[in-house]
């Protein structure tokens, strides 16, 4: 369950990364790949050529979805429903590698934000993300 | 666990010797125990912890992040032993303090973020990486005592 403060706390970050969805996605992966190899294994294309214009374009897509579950904070299961089926179906990534994701998530908001990115927009936005990772992976079995 | 190339070491390394131990420390104990409070079951004797600014600004938790860097950084002139250098500190952390490893890898990503914060573009994915080896690494020497 979500707080006031917390989803004013995501929102107030999902500000900062609104209108640079493909560049911050291109980064996220960029990220994933470097620090955590094992998980080029679910973008095999992707991560071969690791082409900047794909890389763009993918990242766009995911954080595109990032922004439909903060529009959605509070019925995330409904907003989610289309690619939690997705991810239980077709792409079944293991659940260990939502985590890796999500640290990764943070590195680039640290990274970019530097001291805007309080300890408290950190916390709702760990906490926010764990949620879309449960919902996504909740119908794997 | 952990093998670092020579480039790992020269990052790990140039990166630290920019860094303000006491500073970083606060930051890095204090956003763990707000961003995962259940950590904050190893503080009872820290006062208050009630609220995040209250964390952040509380001197015993900015005391004890200083120690845990300190010990980091002493750790990062002797890379390629880390498990020799911690083996005490694991034997402490499991006999006397029964810390769940699980949060070593937890502070270990938080001082990442940390980091990032910091350090801004210059923290790559290339010097990301490094650093998350190291904390792995790390994470994994306190722990390799534990019985």
């Amino acid at each position: 369950m979500l707080s006031a403060q917390e989803r004013a706390h995501i929102a107030q970050v999902w500000d900062l990364i609104a209108g640079h969805e493909a560049q911050f996605g291109a980064e996220l992966l960029l990220r994933l790949f470097t620090v955590y190899p094992s998980t080029k294994v679910y973008f095999p294309h992707l991560s071969a050529c690791q082409d900047a214009t794909q890389l763009l374009s993918h990242g766009q897509r995911m954080l595109a979805a990032v922004g439909a579950a903060v529009r959605h904070m509070d019925n995330l299961r409904a907003a989610l429903s289309p690619l939690a089926d997705l991810h239980a179906l077709v792409l079944r990534v293991d659940p260990a590698n939502f985590p890796l994701l999500i640290q990764c998530f943070h590195v680039v908001l640290a990274s970019h934000l530097q001291d805007e990115f309080t300890v408290q927009m950190q916390a709702a936005w760990d906490k926010f993300l764990t949620g879309v990772a449960v919902v996504l992976t909740e119908k794997y079995r | 666990m952990g093998h670092f190339t020579e480039e790992d070491k020269a990052t790990i390394t140039s990166l630290w010797g920019k860094v303000n131990v006491e500073d970083a420390g606060g930051e890095t104990l204090g956003r763990l125990l707000v961003v995962y409070p259940w950590t904050q079951r190893f503080f009872d004797s820290f006062g208050n912890l009630s609220s995040a600014s209250a964390i952040m600004g509380n001197p015993k938790v900015k005391a004890h992040g200083k120690k845990v860097l300190t010990s980091l950084g002493d750790a990062i002139k002797h890379l390629d032993d880390l498990k020799g250098t911690f083996a005490q500190l694991s034997e402490l952390h499991c006999d006397k303090l029964h810390v769940d490893p699980e949060n070593f890898r937890l502070l270990g990503n938080v001082l990442v973020t940390v980091l990032a914060i910091h350090f801004g573009k210059e923290f790559t994915p290339e010097v990301q990486a490094s650093w998350q080896k190291m904390v792995t690494a790390v994470a994994s020497a306190l722990s390799s005592r534990y019985h």
